[in-house]
């Protein structure tokens, strides 16, 4: 007979019966999920074996339980009115990886000289995918991160929507640089928000125009063309003669794919006399200027056929660098990152390489797309001194001067360019400060993202001989009204 | 050939095309994580196999790695079992008392399962910022918990309504209240069903994506799937060599529970889904 | 004295169901009336919000972006679906064949299924990737293609791509509830089909497949409504691109809601919500739920 276990409760005055039945039943079910069978038959063992493994089987359960308890209550995530507020100064930042390591050097830097203690919190290396969780932080109204760094294009949706200090009350201050320091028309267009200044420049940069010195000279042409017109002749002419080697070269690579580059691009094309005006709370695209631009960008590709018939399906940064890299091309539109790159050992175009302005239809009419990062402040963040004086830092000479030195960036202050050492390491950089000084932002608006994604549609669509350009300016200009009607 | 014969050797190929097409990318996945470089597969490339990712990915601080994992056990671990203690008085009432209603409840219970997580995600985002909940515990939890109810009471339902009634009857006969008979005949014997219940919620809450990308924002309580989502590496390129090292030990607790209890998931699965 | 003990055990009844529904209430219908709600209003981040009533709709119609990505999901579920449940159906068949492999090969097979999709997302995106992956190196290995696919940069090729994730990371589940609905059929049917002389292809399409129609539909309705709502595949293999041309509606409402405009976001994911609605009524019918608790 099976001994009454006066361990185990029992319903009160439960006969025999029934809690041998519940054992047996009980027994039963967990042998269907084991993963290996005990092959008892003789019920007395049955429910003893039961009755022993029900116990440790309620005992591991009451283990894990606790522990997961001790786990969560060990954490630092309680709800926020249980935490202790611990003020932390943290910068959120991405980029290349290499580029992660060097910070960490700076802010050990940052430490040791103000005594500071800052937390880098790694971005993945996405562009869109550090919008959306800055985004999701700063919406959430998260006390982190106090200091960060933003893509100039989303700098206006960032400013309108509340999520960035002025940081007036520091410029000029201990440690912190006066607004003089910087190229006023950048922070005129990009970082003032109704008369605040709101962000500051980490690095600028403008599209500029790479090409072969070797093959300009070999073929007898001057030097870089300063019309698209000159650009397209040279660029006929060197690939006719290229192509008997090379069958694969082309003579200018741009940035053609469905994406934001591609407006960069455009805005280039269309120079100074095109472009995306935002006038009165109207956005205006479609224009004849525009239209052009359109055209010659769509026949450098399908009628001309200097432009490779991939620029509109891959051709973004890095595509359009390794073409130029290899030796497959004459002209190539990018950003001055390449520089480096072009010049680096292994590099087949290393010391043939020569960067002007980009061309326009008329000479002297070219712009460049305004691209770059800056720095701004948490309006939610627990550390806003702290924050001010790390933004002081980021942006001093001496730090700057070192991130151009060391990554290769260009400065949003004028005077790191007169400096020697820069000017030396970095030999292009006089064309670089022109093109930086005449570039012009991509609209300065909350709802750009929108505005782009329309554009960026619609160029493409033209690009790939979908619809024509005025088609395409005239269909894009019309959804850019629909948008807008929802946001007046 | 006899068909006996031909049956058999269908099936041989037949189930070693499945395991293959099951299994091939989990171990590609083991064998990049462990290889020095990812191009394994390139012609002429040799296998060199390392421990080195493995090691980078959990001794690294700033990726902060162990502390996706501890949090997705943790939040997932916490919602099954807050799930099932819920969801067992929830089914014991449907299925042994009569009340009124208790189909239109179902029902209800039913359709959650069926919302996308976009329509739900927003507002309870603005829900959490509000109460100062974003990247903590509580933001998932209790969202993960609703989420696997209505499979946890459905699956503890149909197991509870197999259990024959006359033996809580007999417990209530010797004076046992409701609550009583659950705990003393119901679980014990259904405790099976019970485990497979909380091994389904505990899974279907560590792969959770959509909720975790938005309600977290850091180490604090970001779970596995995001930081695989998100996770970028050190040096270099793309650092295949280590997500998939971090990728391999993300899966190792489903893993382990799969092999496990194999049995009783496809029995839950099944009863949670199909009604005979 | 009987009326007594049922009014106490109703009560204890609906005790036992309050904290579900209290639970429900506040983490599942209160979110989707909220967004419900907000799809009404203009709540942008950098405006302050306004009752718009159908304007965010409105604009719905006339965006091509809804549209592309309406397209893409309801493409991706037609594709999808079929493909699955004609795979899980062939594996159920397999698992279901005595052998003493058959607890080694649920395992194995469940794996997919218990690995959560944003992993299987990163493994895949390494399977398609134009260097090192396994993808190329198959499709050059064995000659179908003399250079490395960009897989991932086409748009047919990233929705190819997208498919087969999917197909591999649903088959399993589907195949569970396949193989529950084939365990259901009696063997004497069987029997009796090899008595009259029929084929095992014969006996599978006049035996089986008719008996595993209610389980079809519901498996069909239930991956239908999965594949609508698809997320994390998406965001994670290909990040909705090449140029957004897959772009779930998930996905493109979750855009709108890191962009910070959650208007029009909630009225894109209350479409989607209406659909999987939609499907789930049919779901239920199908299913026929009521009879089991009985």
């Amino acid at each position: 007979m099976v001994s009454k276990d006066s361990r185990s409760p029992h319903p009160r005055g439960a006969t025999w019966n029934l809690r041998r039945r519940i054992d047996i039943e009980s027994f039963r079910g967990i042998q269907a999920i084991r993963p290996f069978h005990l092959g008892e038959t003789d019920t007395s063992r049955i429910v003893e074996l039961h009755r022993r493994q029900k116990e440790t089987e309620v005992r591991i359960r009451v283990l894990l339980l606790v522990a997961v308890l001790l786990l969560g209550a060990t954490r630092d995530a309680q709800p926020a009115g249980l935490r202790p507020p611990v003020k932390t100064l943290t910068f959120a930042v991405g980029g290349a990886p290499s580029e992660l390591d060097y910070w960490e050097e700076l802010l050990r830097e940052f430490t040791a000289r103000t005594g500071i203690r800052v937390e880098l919190l790694r971005q993945p290396t996405d562009t869109s995918l550090r919008r959306q969780t800055l985004s999701i932080a700063l919406l959430a109204r998260e006390r982190d991160p106090d200091v960060f760094l933003m893509d100039v294009a989303w700098l206006a949706q960032f400013a309108a929507s509340g999520w960035l200090a002025p940081l007036d009350p520091y410029l000029g201050g201990d440690g912190f640089s006066g607004r003089d320091a910087f190229f006023p028309r950048i922070l005129e267009l990009v970082d003032t928000w109704r008369g605040r200044t709101v962000a500051l420049p980490l690095y600028v940069d403008g599209g500029i125009l790479y090409y072969r010195t070797d093959l300009l000279r070999k073929y007898g042409i001057p030097g870089p063309p300063a019309t698209w017109e000159q650009l397209k002749e040279a660029a006929l002419k060197v690939q006719r003669g290229e192509r008997r080697d090379r069958p694969g070269f082309y003579g200018f690579v741009w940035q053609g794919a469905q994406y934001e580059g591609l407006v960069c691009d455009f805005l280039e094309f269309a120079g100074a006399d095109g472009g995306v005006e935002t006038v009165g709370g109207q956005v205006i695209v479609d224009t004849p200027r525009n239209r052009k631009a359109l055209r010659f960008m769509r026949d450098l590709i399908h009628e001309y056929g200097i432009s490779p018939p991939n620029t509109y399906t891959e051709m973004k940064e890095e595509e359009a660098r390794a073409f130029f890299q290899e030796g497959n091309a004459l002209f190539e539109r990018n950003w001055p990152y390449a520089w480096s790159l072009h010049q680096s050992p292994g590099s087949r175009v290393k010391g043939v390489t020569g960067a002007a302005p980009l061309p326009a239809f008329e000479p002297g009419r070219g712009t460049a797309c305004l691209g770059g990062w800056h720095v701004g402040l948490s309006r939610h963040g627990d550390a806003a001194a702290e924050g001010a004086r790390l933004i002081g830092f980021l942006t001093s000479l001496e730090v700057q001067k070192k991130l151009a030195l060391r990554l290769g960036w260009n400065s949003g202050r004028k005077d790191v360019y007169d400096d020697p050492e820069v000017a030396e390491r970095l030999p292009y950089h006089k064309e670089l400060r022109e093109a930086i000084e005449r570039a012009r932002p991509r609209p300065v608006v909350p709802y750009y993202s929108q505005l782009s994604e329309i554009l960026q549609r619609r160029l493409n669509a033209a690009l790939a001989g979908k619809s024509s350009p005025g088609e395409a300016l005239a269909a894009a200009q019309r959804e850019i009204r629909d948008v807008l009607s929802r946001y007046d | 050939m006899s068909e006996e014969r031909r049956i058999r050797i269908l099936y041989t190929v037949g189930a070693a095309a499945m395991s293959a097409f099951c299994l091939l990318p989990v171990a590609y996945m083991v064998l990049v994580a462990a290889s020095r470089r990812p191009d394994v597969f390139q012609a002429g490339a040799e296998v060199r196999l390392t421990a080195g990712h493995f090691l980078e990915v959990l001794g690294t601080e700033s990726l902060h790695f162990p502390e996706y994992v501890v949090n997705g056990i943790a939040v997932s671990g916490l919602s099954a079992i807050l799930a099932v203690a819920l969801a067992a008085p929830a089914a014991y009432a449907v299925t042994r008392l009569e009340l009124p209603g208790r189909m239109s409840f179902l029902f209800l219970v039913l359709a959650v399962s069926m919302f996308p997580p976009v329509s739900l995600v927003s507002y309870l985002f603005r829900m959490m910022s509000a109460l100062g909940w974003i990247n903590t515990y509580a933001a998932l939890v209790l969202p993960y918990t609703a989420w696997v109810l209505p499979l946890s009471l459905w699956i503890l339902a149909s197991h509870f309504s197999r259990i024959p009634r006359d033996l809580d009857r007999a417990a209530l006969l010797d004076g046992c209240g409701r609550l009583a008979a659950l705990r003393k005949v119901m679980v014990p014997v259904a405790a099976p069903g019970i485990l497979s219940t909380a091994i389904l919620a505990f899974i279907f809450a560590f792969n959770e994506f959509l909720f975790a990308l938005l309600l977290t924002t850091g180490r604090n309580a970001r779970t596995i799937p995001v930081g695989i989502a998100l996770f970028e590496g050190l040096h270099g390129e793309i650092p295949w060599g280590m997500i998939m090292a971090a990728a391999t030990l993300a899966v190792v607790p489903v893993v382990l529970l799969v092999l496990v209890f194999q049995r009783g998931i496809v029995a839950g699965l099944t009863r949670g889904a199909v009604r005979e | 004295m009987r009326k007594d003990h049922d009014l106490r055990d109703l009560l204890k009844g609906y005790a036992f169901l309050a904290p579900v529904c209290a639970l429900l209430l506040a983490f599942v219908f209160l979110p989707v009336a909220g967004t419900l709600l907000d799809s009404l209003h203009r709540d942008v981040s950098f405006l302050p919000r306004r009752f718009i009533g159908l304007g965010n709709y409105r604009s719905m119609g006339s965006d091509p972006g809804f549209w592309q990505s309406l397209r893409f999901t309801g493409l991706f579920t037609l594709v999808s679906v079929p493909l699955e449940l004609a795979l899980g159906l062939a594996f159920a068949l397999l698992l279901e064949h005595p052998t003493s492999a058959r607890g080694f090969l649920r395992a194995g097979v469940l794996l997919p299924w218990a690995i959560p999709a944003a992993v299987s997302g990163r493994i895949f995106e390494l399977i398609y990737n134009v260097q090192y992956g396994l993808a190329n190196a198959i499709v050059t290995g064995i000659g179908l293609s003399e250079g490395p696919v960009h897989w991932l940069g086409t748009s047919a090729g990233a929705f190819l791509a997208l498919v087969a994730a999917d197909a591999w990371k649903t088959t399993p589940f589907v195949a569970i509830l396949l193989l529950a609905g084939l365990s259901a059929i009696p063997e004497d049917l069987y029997r009796q089909a090899e008595v009259d002389r029929a084929g095992p292809l014969e006996r599978f399409f006049r035996v089986t497949l008719p008996l595993l129609r209610p389980v079809l539909v519901v498996a069909l309705l239930f991956r239908t409504i999965d594949s609508l709502r698809v997320f994390d595949l998406v965001f994670v293999l290909t990040g909705g691109g090449p140029g957004g041309s897959t772009t779930s509606l998930s996905m493109y409402g979750y855009r709108f809601f890191v962009g910070g405009d959650f208007g029009y976001g909630s009225a894109v994911s209350v479409v989607l919500f209406l659909l999987a609605f939609l499907f789930s009524l049919l779901y239920l019918r199908a299913s026929r739920f009521g009879r089991e608790i009985e």
